[in-house]
């Protein structure tokens, strides 16, 4: 048989690495600073560029897209060559991965710290960016298809497959969660409205924890593991089993991050359930991956390496334990919105992803740079502090999660909230917060160890770019299945059969959950009462937006009498419908908002309150851990694009009337005088054209559509009042008018009301129209959005009666 | 196929059992059966989910979704649990909104005055009640709501949402939001804070 000589790309491998040991350092650095925000708000410095609400998305994308994304590259660069016996299938492609990766990292950064965020989590990117993600991603791929087209060894190994399933399921999620219609150069609408958007979102959040953190670096273990320990791979068949179980089944799991909120229960039901059947497949993975140790667990004593990468699939198996586990209902109802979520997935971030990169990188340098590893000892330094570190991390979180969660739900035995005020969940987590820092710290003083000890390895090596690699050519085979050859076996050696089969498998799941939600009308039943946002409220949402309110604030209520007796009605799918993108959040830093604006709901903060509250919040809240926001008061909103942002909407169905957009600005503008007129009279002088007038808009429309559907529905109560006429009657209602209603109207008889909050009542005008029904309506139920309370709420049946009987029998 | 049969392979001789042409870059494989133990929890967990799916989406007999259900479940034992309660004293619970006395043991209003720091009123009527841009001044003699002990008790208890004041019904017990009343109007009405908010009301 012929030997082919050729040469293992090793200079690509080495950039890859180089960039995910920077960004490492750079995306915990920036986790440190978000733990520090959380403990003491003064680390957001009043810096627009570094609030919380930005800082995270960049410590998110950061860990993510940059480190774990350059530790799977740099791992499937050298293992894809030297599995398939192949150069890359081409420089061009390598060098345009490499580049086009770390200038997405660079955009992604600049331009989260500037605020251009699409407001989906993991999935942040404005437009311009994630074409460029699909672009280099799809460069990826097709630079390795392309190599195991070229291949020399018959058959693609189990590290392959995962690399192909990650690459598949990756640009199909990626692809289908950005279909976004640009308002200006970095600025986008999803198409995707409220509940829709909620569960492409969460198809894609969830799949991108499973095809990017996860089948990547099952990928990364089959071949770093069996290398680093000498040991043969456990079992072949487990290796099938789980690929295709895993695969199949994670890409259904995506509600589960949206229990009890506003999505049809069948589609919850499937998140419980495939999340539940996740279990055994991705224990496959750590089983396979332990037991591939088998009879060399006496070099884990010895080995930093195989003790990161040990620890690095123990981490793996409990997280994926635990993540069924919050996916039952009556688990998640308790975790949900906690901090359990974020020690949830800094176990997998810390342990799996994080030491599995250590790991790799530790066997990995000292091999490309032909030398030994520096020192042993200091590598060993870093995983007792890596891991005292996770443990630090963890600990804590969990303890706050229970806390604050037994808190919100907690209630006396008078039935009422027993912490009604929700900083009082917070503060108690303070101490929590400081020691995770402290975790936090020592797990990157590990990582900045590593650095040490890996530019010690380099500087002591020298590295072969192009190494020398000889191996036979591929034999021709034929395409049918050989005698004795099981399927699977013979889909290893045709690739492209072997892509088909993924794809169908991942692309089911997504499907058949997705699409419903998109063509059946039922699932997402219409409130008619539920409004598009007016030009004024629309920007005050996409500053919303811009600022990642949606990382500290939920914008959903769950069923839940903790949570209702709270915030007001639970949430409903048909509320959300002209919501692109939703805001229901992850996270309850701070309170639930989807009801701050029901006037007489137990959210309602005035205009000023707001104004006041953004400015500084812990002037209006003691303890409060939310940033300034200064910026909002002194800038002024840009209404230029306010035309283009209608039109867009219009677009994607939102009901704007025809033509619209032309006086959208106008009438922002009326809006906003009315709100700076309100703020004045309360003594506060702010210009109309500022962003936090647009904000308070936005905050003051949340809820208010539902709220005035429940006031809709009382108006259908058919009202058939007859006054009183009988003096004792009248004498008892003048009493109670003395009583409750001069403090608003005056004193009876007065038709001077110069200073009171409410209009006279002895004139011959009545707002809210003067026939006894009419009288006894704004009476019973009150008009909340103009000050009137619903007396009924407040006064009985009979004494509603009289005081206004008493008030007809004063206008003759 | 005899190793279907086949047990799990020893260390002893499995590099006797290395599978054939299994050989990548130098990594061989084994073919061991998987753990029948993880077989068996992922058939389990498929039987649980086909149960679970079942009872709640096919075999459900009951009109409100098993959701909504569950809800209104939770809000009648809560409902049933706070009747018994008040039932069971109805002395305490029967409280006339409309007959306030007003306490003056410096106990009570030591306790009404922590509690104006504790429900946060002063981040809208100052720490010394002086008001500012969000709530009125509480030391003077002008009222908005009235200055009656009804009054104050009631709109502490029920607020006037639209104005900005909150409804503390679902935050302090009757008793506590007499005592706050009381040290409103016997500790802080009349004490002449500095920097106070002009009067409003009547």
């Amino acid at each position: 048989m012929e030997h082919q000589t050729f040469y293992y790309d090793n200079k690509i491998v080495k950039l890859f690495a180089y960039a995910t040991i920077f960004w490492g350092i750079v995306g915990m650095l920036v986790g440190l600073i978000a733990a520090l925000q959380l403990a003491f708000p003064i680390f957001n410095f009043n810096l627009s560029y570094i609030t919380f609400g930005r800082i995270r998305p960049i410590h998110t994308n950061a860990i993510i897209f940059a480190f774990v994304g350059n530790a799977i590259f740099t791992g499937a660069y050298y293992s894809i060559q030297r599995l398939l016996k192949a150069r890359m299938f081409n420089d061009f492609l390598s060098a345009f991965n490499f580049w086009g990766w770390q200038l997405i990292i660079v955009a992604a950064a600049v331009s989260f710290a500037m605020g251009y965020t699409t407001g989906k989590e993991y999935a942040e990117l404005e437009w311009p960016i994630d074409l460029m993600v699909a672009l280099v991603w799809v460069s990826f791929g097709a630079n390795m298809i392309g190599t195991i087209i070229k291949r020399r060894v018959q058959h693609i190994y189990v590290a392959i497959w995962f690399y192909l399933a990650s690459f598949v399921a990756v640009a199909i999620l990626h692809i289908v969660n950005s279909i976004e219609i640009p308002v200006h150069f970095m600025k986008s609408y999803i198409v995707y409205a409220g509940v829709q958007d909620a569960v492409v979102q969460w198809w894609y959040g969830h799949n991108a924890v499973a095809f990017f953190l996860t089948t990547p670096y099952l990928g990364l273990m089959y071949y770093f593991l069996p290398k680093a320990a000498n040991r043969p791979v456990y079992s072949y068949r487990l290796s099938i089993v789980h690929f295709w179980a895993l695969i199949f089944i994670y890409m259904w799991a995506g509600p589960h991050h949206l229990l009890y909120q506003a999505l049809p229960d069948w589609a919850q039901s499937l998140g419980v359930t495939f999340s539940v059947m996740l279990i055994a497949p991705s224990w496959g993975g750590m089983v396979n991956g332990l037991l591939t140790l088998r009879g060399a667990w006496d070099k884990v004593r010895d080995s930093a390496v195989l003790k990161f990468m040990v620890v690095a699939v123990t981490g793996y198996g409990m997280s994926t334990f635990e993540g069924p586990l919050l996916s039952l209902k009556n688990v998640n109802a308790l975790s949900h919105f906690t901090d359990w979520t974020i020690a949830h997935v800094h176990i997998g971030g810390l342990a799996w992803n994080g030491f599995l990169a250590f790991g790799m990188l530790y066997w990995l340098i000292p091999r490309l740079f032909r030398t030994t590893l520096h020192s042993e000892k200091q590598a060993n330094l870093h995983f007792w502090l890596g891991t005292l570190g996770i443990l630090f991390y963890a600990v804590p979180l969990y303890w706050a999660a229970f806390t604050q969660t037994l808190m919100w739900k907690e209630f006396t035995a008078e039935g009422i909230l027993a912490y009604p005020n929700f900083m009082e969940t917070v503060t108690q987590l303070i101490p929590m917060y400081i020691t995770r820092v402290l975790g936090g710290t020592l797990y990157m003083t590990g990582a900045v160890l590593m650095v040490y000890n890996l530019v010690k390895t380099i500087k002591s090596g020298s590295i072969e770019e192009n190494e020398k690699a000889e191996a036979p050519a591929l034999e021709k085979t034929q395409n049918l299945r050989l005698a004795g050859e099981t399927i699977h076996r013979w889909l290893e050696r045709k690739p492209v059969q072997f892509i088909l089969w993924i794809t169908i498998a991942v692309v089911v799941g997504g499907a058949i959950e997705i699409i419903p939600m998109m063509m059946i009308k039922s699932n997402v039943p219409t409130i008619s009462s539920v409004k598009p946002y007016t030009p004024l409220e629309l920007e005050g949402r996409d500053i919303y937006v811009r600022e990642g309110c949606y990382t500290c604030h939920s914008q959903v209520v769950r069923p839940f009498r903790s949570e209702t007796e709270r915030y007001g009605e639970y949430s409903k799918a048909g509320e959300f419908v002209y919501d692109h993108p939703y805001q229901w959040g992850s996270r309850r830093m701070g309170p639930d908002l989807a009801r701050s604006g029901v006037v007489t709901g137990k959210m309602y903060k005035t205009n000023t309150w707001h104004y006041n509250h953004m400015l500084n919040p812990r002037k209006m809240v003691n303890n409060s851990m939310m940033p300034a926001y200064p910026w909002l008061i002194s800038d002024d909103l840009n209404t230029n694009y306010t035309a283009k942002k209608i039109r867009v909407m219009q677009t994607l169905g939102v009901p704007y009337p025809e033509g619209y957009d032309q006086k959208a600005v106008a009438e922002l503008k009326a809006q906003a005088e009315k709100i700076a007129a309100a703020l004045k009279a309360d003594g506060i002088d702010v210009s109309a054209d500022k962003e936090i007038i647009a904000m308070i808009a936005y905050i003051q429309r949340l809820g208010a559509d539902i709220s005035s559907a429940t006031i809709v529905k009382k108006e259908e109560v058919v009202i058939n009042f007859t006054p009183l006429t009988d003096a004792e009657s009248i004498a008892a209602g003048e009493a109670i008018y003395v009583k409750n209603c001069v403090a608003c109207h005056g004193a009876v008889g007065s038709i001077d009301t110069k200073g009171l909050v409410g209009p006279s009542l002895f004139d011959d005008q009545y707002i809210h129209g003067s026939t006894p029904n009419e009288l006894y309506k704004s009476t019973s139920e009150g008009v909340p959005e103009k000050g009137m309370q619903a007396w009924k709420h407040l006064l009985a049946q009979k004494d509603v009666e009289q005081v206004v009987s008493f008030l007809i029998s004063s206008k003759k | 196929m005899d190793e279907k049969l086949e047990k799990n392979i020893t260390l002893k001789d499995e590099n006797d059992k290395l599978m054939i042409d299994h050989s990548y870059d130098g990594i061989k494989e084994l073919d061991n059966r998987p753990p029948p133990w993880l077989m068996w929890l992922f058939y389990i967990t498929v039987m649980w989910s086909a149960l679970y799916f079942g009872y709640y989406h096919w075999f459900w007999q009951e009109e409100v979704a098993p959701q909504d259900s569950e809800y209104l479940a939770e809000l009648k034992a809560a409902d049933i649990k706070v009747a018994d309660l008040k039932a069971s004293n109805p002395e305490k619970y029967n409280f006339d909104e409309t007959k306030i006395a007003l306490l003056n043991t410096p106990a009570d209003l030591d306790a009404g005055k922590a509690l104006y720091a504790a429900k946060g009123c002063l981040a809208c009527h100052g720490a010394l009640g002086e008001g500012n841009a969000v709530g009125p001044n509480l030391t003077d003699e002008a009222w908005l709501n009235g200055s009656t002990a009804n009054d104050v008790f009631k709109v502490i208890k029920h607020g006037n949402t639209a104005k900005g004041m909150m409804a503390y019904k679902d935050q302090m017990s009757n008793e506590e939001i007499v005592k706050l009343t009381s040290w409103i109007l016997v500790s802080l009405k009349g004490s002449n804070p500095p920097n106070a908010k002009a009067p409003q009301g009547n």
